[in-house]
């Protein structure tokens, strides 16, 4: 059926009487118009969105979630306590180094058209009520560029913040050095990078936030310095600019190259951050690193009962040898059995997941994180297996690669800084075995943590709770201490490898593991293991509530014990412990 | 007056829209999407503008692209019908913004009545009767079984931002309210982005009973008398009626009035319908105010004379009302029922497809408001409503009967839809004697 025909006759009723009213005038008010300014188009998904939308919706299109660019004073807006920013160093001037052609000009352009006297603000404010150095970078000013205004600002906001003892957070997004400054703009990547140093030197935090772009002279100084780095999804991130590097090599980058989400998987920043969730973060982080607060003591009077528990029940284990070492290495390696993630659940609180070996890849296979341990910071170190053949996928099978030990080492040398303990969960078959893993340095990463691990200047314990493979497991057990679940196992080699190289039988497992003296009973025997953990009957998440009461009391009772040590005693004791086996 | 209106809405209401333009002398301009390029609407309006693919996200409610085709093609007012944008505050500020007459309630009164909480606490300043329901917006499961307990229980949980049934559960004891609270609160996460929830007391066999009313720019609000909607299905309505054999002339006088009342505390103008729910007793409670017109509008158009989408253009134009409150008077009895490709037999189960077949009966006191025609294909993007069948009769067991007889003759081949079931509706003794409730049709099933 035809409709524009069956409707001619209707249609044409309207259309004469409307041609003989088109000589009115048109009686109301204003005509129809998109007022300037009301919508704007996204620079992403090309189409027109509403500007309050975006507005209300944190600069954020609501059509694509692509990430419009901020004005510096917006920024603080979303993320400080309201009212509470103090600026600093304000109408500082650039001398025009190169008396540059048209830069002054153009310099007196720009401030008049953004308000701005230079492309970042600097000052001090309170995030959640934690005071901090804050400094915000804006693109409007000739792309954020660091020439020597730039430079000196972050520099004596830095310098300031470690005199006050205050945090450093700074909305990074840059092009680069200023051009028009010349060798004057290179020299404040080595000074602002100088300033970072003494500010790290003093014990304090650091937390850069990249956002779109962040590149050149300034990737390559302040913005990569940070303790812990942040990024806004989908940011431009890079050194040399995508533009140039085509230009230069005569190739098509690859999608996604230089995004936030490329150096997240590239190990050099900690997480991606959404804009929403921005301040919240800020401030579960400050409150991880706050410095002015006091070490909650734990009162272990009250919890004698458990250590009978934990006595009565290492007796228990002692006696029962009726199990064979073959069933605990199968127990140990159960799918069903308790992994990291689920001590992480049951002993810490506020967990925050750090990435990235600042070299070349976040390896999933170890988690690290920030956490409470009742009331008091932690830095977690964990191996991960996952418990889906998607997650072991993932995880590879808990074999740990180069760049997870590098990752591990980091964050170690992070919590050495801050003074936080270390507590390590060890779950692996062994250090990852491949080509990959040979050509950036297995073995020299494993032997890195060993040797780091054995000075480092802050507690360290480590619980075996799954599979203990070799170098890959002593790579994260250079420690105080070493505790172990019941049927978790610790050897030099899978039983499998053990009789393969020695009786050149792999099917020989069994009759190894008897031999390996691998078991966590074998291990107490020898002093290779400070503690054991009974587990229940059928050992899964569901019921080891109880494995957690007992390893809560023995980590409330190290730490009380190590925190009474110099650091001198705590290191030299760690010595002695490996000295005499 | 206005002189062109741009029509932001598809199906049949945007056909009435339409029509009643063209009679009033005002061109119209039709706005469609890729799968809608054969629709009535398209064709039938003076000029029609393709403003997007399929899915009603990306055309009927691309705010900024139906605000495009107003100012490219001269339209100085848009009708937002029903559903897609029509209670949108936001694009209604848009509107405004862009000096758009929207033939509809301010921006501002859409935000107010949209919020059900501040819907709620506007009545009970102005002293309209509202359900005992908890006072703040409620997040958590927890507070809310506290909220649940003060207002007593059976009680319903809904989305402050809700409509149409989503994001709504009710809970008959404190064992089912956890899950309940939590399913509800997940839908109206889902549906409105929004996970804002409030709990209130549940009305055993309420009657669903609303007050159209119209208000001009001058401060004149008059009611045009009641609407039962009790025939509801998952909070859907399926047939509605006007005059309701529950009301009174005495209680329509004090709803009536207190509906008035309840558009006057928000500063309303336009058309706009207060709904309430009617207990036993005749005790009565405001539910919601929809700042729109609405699908059932037809029934009071019949029963009162008035043509309502023509007063809401006269309105937006800036006319004062052509009616007072002495002049409504309601005669006679008229009955809708909402024809849907849907199988009932399936679970209401949508059922689009092409019609390869069609008869649409008529005669006295009929008629149909549709959007369809023999070949047409009904697209599986939007609302499943076919068309709505009006009969008016001098009595209701009158107009019972023509109904039934118009539903007999209805034809439609090609695809599912619910006559069979309508008709069992106005074959069920308890319908036929006007007693029902908003469980009616949940009772009719489970027999």
């Amino acid at each position: 059926m035809n409709l524009k025909n069956t409707f001619k006759k209707a249609g044409s009723i309207s259309r004469a009487r409307t041609d003989s009213m088109k000589k009115e005038i048109r009686m109301f008010g204003k005509e129809p118009e998109v007022p300037k300014g009301l919508l704007k188009k996204c620079n992403s998904c090309k189409s027109a969105v509403i500007t309050e939308e975006v507005k209300d919706n944190y600069y954020i299109c609501p059509k694509c979630n692509y990430y419009f660019r901020m004005h510096a004073f917006r920024r603080l807006e979303m993320v400080v306590d309201e009212g509470t920013f103090e600026q600093w160093d304000t109408g500082l001037q650039s001398p025009n180094p190169l008396d540059y052609k048209g830069y002054e000009e153009k310099l007196a352009v720009v401030k008049e058209k953004t308000n701005l006297d230079e492309a970042v603000i600097t000052g001090k404010a309170l995030i959640g009520r934690y005071p901090v150095a804050i400094g915000v970078c804006d693109s409007r000013f000739i792309m954020a560029s660091m020439g020597e205004v730039v430079g000196e600002k972050i520099t004596r906001m830095v310098e300031r913040a470690t005199s006050e003892r205050l945090p450093v957070i700074i909305f990074v997004c840059s092009g680069g050095a200023r051009m028009q400054e010349g060798i004057t703009s290179l020299m404040q990547m080595a000074k602002t990078s100088a300033a970072l140093k003494r500010h790290s030197d003093a014990g304090l935090l650091y937390i850069p936030i990249l956002t779109n772009p962040t590149t050149g002279g300034v990737t390559a100084s302040f913005a990569m310095l940070g303790d812990i780095i942040l990024a806004e999804p989908g940011a431009l991130i890079g050194f040399a600019g995508p533009r140039v590097i085509e230009q230069t090599i005569g190739q098509k980058l690859p999608q996604g190259f230089q995004t936030a989400e490329f150096l997240l998987e590239h190990g050099f920043i900690d997480a991606i951050v959404e804009r929403p969730e921005m301040k919240e973060t800020l401030i579960r982080l400050l409150k991880l690193h706050n410095i002015d607060r006091d070490r909650v003591k734990f009162d272990l009077s009250l919890r004698q009962k458990e250590d009978e528990e934990y006595q009565s029940n290492l007796n228990e284990i002692e006696d029962q040898k009726s199990i064979s070492a073959w069933d605990r290495v199968q127990k140990s390696r159960k799918k069903g059995r308790p992994v990291s993630s689920n001590y992480i659940k049951n002993l810490f609180t506020e967990f925050y997941e750090i990435h990235g070996d600042r070299c070349y890849k976040d390896d999933p296979a170890i988690m690290c994180g920030l956490a409470f341990f009742h009331g008091n910071p932690v830095t977690v170190i964990s191996q991960e297996k996952g418990t889906t053949t998607k997650e072991n996928v993932a995880c590879n099978f808990g074999m740990t690669s180069p760049d997870g030990y590098r990752k591990a080492l980091r964050v170690m040398k992070q919590a050495e800084k801050f003074h936080r303990p270390i507590v390590c969960l060890i779950d692996t078959p062994g250090a990852f075995c491949g080509i990959e893993a040979e050509e950036r340095g297995q073995g020299e990463a494993i032997a890195r943590n060993l040797y780091e691990m054995s000075g480092l200047k802050t507690p360290i314990v480590s619980l075996i709770i799954g599979e203990g493979g070799s170098g890959g497991a002593l790579a994260l057990a250079t420690s105080d201490e070493v505790w172990m679940l019941e049927n978790s196992i610790y050897s030099i080699l899978s039983p499998e490898g053990f009789a393969s190289i020695l009786w050149k039988d792999s099917k020989r497992a069994e009759e190894a593991a008897k031999v390996m003296k691998l078991t966590s009973i074998d291990l107490k025997e020898s002093n290779i293991v400070e503690r054991v953990f009974k587990e229940p009957e059928n050992y899964t998440p569901d019921t080891m509530a109880n494995v957690c009461k007992q390893i809560d009391y023995a980590l409330c009772q190290f730490l009380e014990e190590k925190s009474k040590l110099t650091i001198k005693e705590l290191v030299e004791k760690r010595y002695q412990r490996f000295r005499v086996m | 007056m206005i002189k062109k209106v741009l029509i932001a809405n598809r199906g049949e209401i945007a056909v009435r829209i339409i029509r009643a333009c063209r009679e009033m002398g005002i061109q119209t301009v039709a706005v469609y999407s890729e799968a809608d390029k054969e629709a009535v609407h398209t064709q039938l309006a003076d000029e029609a503008i393709c403003i997007g693919p399929a899915p009603s996200a990306e055309s009927y409610l691309s705010m900024e692209r139906i605000i495009s085709a107003t100012i490219t093609s001269g339209a100085d007012a848009i009708h937002p019908g029903f559903g897609f944008l029509s209670e949108n505050s936001k694009f209604a500020f848009l509107c405004e913004q862009c000096h758009i007459t929207f033939i509809g309630p301010s921006a501002e009164v859409i935000r107010k009545m949209g919020n059900k909480s501040q819907a709620r606490n506007t009545m009970i300043e102005a002293g309209v009767p509202v359900i005992p329901g908890s006072k703040d917006p409620i997040y958590d499961v927890r507070s809310a079984a506290v909220a649940a307990r003060e207002v007593g229980y059976p009680v319903i949980i809904k989305a402050a931002l809700g409509g149409g049934g989503k994001g709504m559960r009710v809970a008959n004891t404190p064992e089912e309210f956890e899950s309940s609270f939590l399913t509800a609160q997940k839908e109206a996460k889902n549906a409105f982005g929004d996970d804002t929830m409030y709990i209130e007391h549940f009305i055993r066999h309420p009657r669903h009973i609303e007050f159209q009313i119209l208000a001009d720019s001058k401060g004149n609000i008059i009611h045009f008398g009641e609407r039962d909607c009790s025939i509801q299905r998952n909070h859907q309505k399926m047939l509605e009626e006007a005059p309701s054999s529950a009301i009174t002339p005495k209680l329509r006088k004090v709803m009536g009035e207190t509906a008035v009342r309840a558009a006057k505390a928000c500063g309303y103008t336009n058309a706009g319908t207060v709904e309430f729910l009617l207990e036993n007793d005749e005790r009565f409670y405001f539910m919601e105010m929809n700042t729109r017109i609405q699908v059932e509008h037809p029934v009071t158009e019949w029963v009162t004379g008035v043509d309502l989408i023509k007063e809401q253009i006269k309105i937006a134009s800036g006319l004062p009302l052509s009616y007072k409150q002495k002049d409504i008077k309601i005669q006679g009895y008229a009955i809708e029922c909402r024809v849907n490709a849907e199988n009932p037999e399936k679970n209401f189960l949508p059922s689009p497809g092409t019609i390869t077949g069609m008869f649409l009966p008529g005669g006295k006191g009929v008629r149909i408001d549709s959007a369809i025609y023999e070949g047409y294909t009904v697209p599986a993007y939007y609302d499943s409503m076919l068309a709505k069948i009006i009969v008016y009769a001098d009595t209701r067991e009158e107009a019972i009967v023509k109904m039934r007889s118009v539903l007999g003759e209805v034809v439609i081949d090609g695809i599912d839809t619910n006559v069979d079931y309508l008709y069992q509706i106005l074959e069920h003794p308890d319908y036929c004697t006007g007693n029902v409730d908003i469980e009616f049709i949940e009772k009719m099933s489970e027999k």
